[in-house]
C-alpha cells in the first residue's frame, strides 16, 4: 500500500469504471492508453483495485485473464445467478470436445485433419461445437488449405488462465520410459500374431 | 476385409485374368510382379464395372480406393530401388514406432483434456459480464446500416417469376386439316368411275390424310356404298361398289354425319 502514489485513488476508480463498461478484458496498454497515463500508475490502480475486490470483500472479483484484466462474479453468487438467468453457466464439456481443446490448445495452430491424426477419430462434430461455444476461433487456412484453429480469448477466461503459457507442460503427462516399454512390447506381439 | 464387392471384380488383364481377391493374393505372394501390372487397367475395369452396375456403392468404392492405393504405393516403392533395401527392411520396426508415437499423442493430449477439465471446474460458478459497450462508447457506430439495396428489387425480381408469360402464338403453324367429308366426296367420285384400288385414293397424301380416308371408306362400307377386298396382308386394297346395288340407289349426300337409316340397305345386300 505504502508504494501506491497518490492520485492512485482517481486513476483506480477510472480503470475501474472501464473495466466494469468492458466485457472483454483490458490489457495495462490499454487502460493505459485510454487513461492517458503510464503504465506504472495503471499497474498500482489495478492492484489496489485487487485489494479492493479481493474474494469475500466484493460480490465481484478482478481476475487477470486472457491477456488483460477483467470483473468477474464471485462464484458464492452462482446459485442465485442461476436462478436469475434460467440459463446455466457454461456446460461442461465431453470427452471428445475437452480432448480437442486440449490438442488445439497445446498445438495451435493446427488443422482438423491434423487433430483427428492425433486422436484417431474424426473430430467434426467436436470442432464445430467448440466454435459454436466460442473456445476456438478459425485462424486462416494452412499451406494445404484447410481451415486452422486457434484458441479464443474465451477459452482463456473460462478456464481462468492469464496466457497460454500458464497450461502446463504436456509432457508431464508422457508415460514413464518402463510404461513406453511395455506398451512397445504388446505393439510388436500384437503384430506377430497378427502376421502369422 | 470379405466384402464381396471387391473382391468379385472379374479382371482381364495384360498380366493377369480373374478375380480382384486372387490378383491381391498373387501380387503379396510375388507371383505376379507387380512391376508389370497396369494398375490403371485395374482402375478402368472397376469404372467400366461401376457403369454395367449403375449406381455406386460408397463402401465397395471406399475399399477399393484402399487397396489400390496401397498397391500403388506398394509399386512406386518398388520402382525405386535405391530405397528399397533400407525401406522394407526396418517397415516391421518403424511401423510399431509410428504406432506407439500416435499412441503416446492420443494418451498425452487425453490427459491433457483431463486437466482442462478440472481447470473449468475449478471456475465453476465464475461469471463474466457479456453486455455489449453503451453506444456512446462505442468507437465504431454499429447502428443498422441504412438500406444499401432497394427492397423494391427484391420484389420486382419475384414478380418477375410469379406473372403468367404470354401465350404463344401458334397462328403461323399450319395444321393441317383433313374433313372426312372431304375424302368421302373423293372416294364416291372414284366410285362412280367403277373400282379402283385405295392406293390411288391417297397417292401423294400424308399419313393423316390416309388415315382420314380409311375412316370415310369404313363409313362407305357401314353405307353399303363400297365393298372391298384384299388379297393379303400389306397388298393392294380392291375397292368396288357393292355387287347388289342398294335399293335406294345412290344416296350421295355430302359430310359424314348422320345417315344411319341410309347404312341399312347398304347391309341388306
Amino acid at each position: 500500500m505504502s508504494a501506491v502514489p497518490v492520485e492512485a485513488p482517481a486513476l483506480a476508480r477510472t480503470v475501474e469504471a472501464l473495466l466494469f463498461l468492458s466485457s472483454d478484458p483490458l490489457s495495462i496498454e490499454e487502460l493505459s492508453e485510454a487513461t492517458q497515463a503510464g503504465e506504472g500508475p495503471v499497474t498500482a490502480a489495478l492492484t489496489l483495485l485487487s485489494e479492493q475486490h479481493a474474494p469475500g470483500r466484493s460480490g465481484i472479483t478482478l481476475r487477470e485473464l486472457g491477456g488483460g484484466w477483467t470483473f468477474a462474479s464471485d462464484p458464492a453468487a452462482e446459485d442465485a445467478a442461476r436462478r436469475l438467468f434460467s440459463r446455466p453457466r457454461a456446460s461442461t464439456l465431453t470427452p471428445a470436445q475437452a480432448e480437442t481443446l486440449a490438442i488445439v490448445a497445446y498445438l495451435q495452430p493446427i488443422s482438423r485433419p491434423e487433430i483427428a491424426r492425433i486422436r484417431g477419430v474424426s473430430a467434426d462434430s467436436a470442432v464445430a461445437t467448440l466454435l459454436d461455444r466460442g473456445l476456438i476461433d478459425e485462424a486462416g487456412h494452412s499451406q494445404f488449405g484447410a481451415v486452422i484453429y486457434r484458441t479464443s480469448t474465451h477459452f482463456l477466461k473460462l478456464f481462468g488462465l492469464r496466457t497460454l503459457d500458464e497450461l502446463p507442460d504436456v509432457a508431464r503427462w508422457d508415460p514413464t520410459p518402463e510404461e513406453q516399454a511395455e506398451l512397445r512390447e504388446r505393439l510388436l506381439k500384437a503384430g506377430e500374431a497378427r502376421a502369422s | 476385409m470379405s466384402h464381396v464387392g471387391v473382391a468379385k471384380l472379374e479382371l482381364d488383364l495384360e498380366v493377369f485374368t480373374g478375380p480382384f481377391d486372387l490378383l491381391l493374393t498373387l501380387v503379396l505372394r510375388e507371383e505376379v510382379d507387380l512391376l508389370e501390372l497396369q494398375l490403371a487397367e485395374v482402375v478402368l475395369a472397376y469404372l467400366d464395372h461401376l457403369e454395367a452396375r449403375g449406381e455406386l456403392d460408397l463402401e465397395t468404392a471406399t475399399e477399393f480406393i484402399v487397396l489400390i492405393a496401397a498397391l500403388l504405393e506398394l509399386k512406386s516403392r518398388l520402382m525405386l530401388i535405391g530405397e528399397q533395401d533400407d525401406e522394407l527392411d526396418i517397415e516391421p520396426e518403424a511401423a510399431a514406432e509410428e504406432l506407439l508415437a500416435r499412441m503416446l499423442d492420443a494418451r498425452r493430449y487425453r490427459a491433457a483434456a483431463a486437466h482442462l477439465g478440472e481447470l473449468l471446474a475449478a471456475e465453476h460458478g465464475v461469471r463474466f459480464r457479456a453486455a455489449p459497450l453503451p453506444a456512446s462508447l462505442r468507437r465504431t457506430v454499429i447502428a443498422p446500416a441504412g438500406g444499401s439495396q432497394d427492397p423494391q428489387v427484391l420484389g420486382e425480381a419475384i414478380g418477375r417469376l410469379l406473372s403468367m408469360p404470354p401465350e404463344i402464338d401458334l397462328r403461323h403453324v399450319a395444321v393441317p386439316r383433313v374433313a372426312v367429308g372431304e375424302r368421302l366426296a373423293l372416294l364416291r367420285g372414284l366410285l362412280r368411275r367403277g373400282a379402283f384400288s385405295f392406293e390411288e385414293a391417297v397417292r401423294g397424301a400424308d399419313r393423316m390424310t390416309v388415315a382420314v380416308t380409311l375412316f370415310a371408306l369404313l363409313e362407305l362400307y357401314k353405307r353399303g356404298e363400297a365393298d372391298w377386298e384384299q388379297g393379303q396382308s400389306f397388298g393392294e386394297i380392291a375397292v368396288h361398289a357393292p355387287t347388289t346395288h342398294a335399293p335406294s340407289g345412290p344416296v350421295a349426300l355430302a359430310g359424314g354425319s348422320g345417315g344411319s337409316t341410309r347404312s341399312l340397305g347398304g347391309l341388306a345386300g
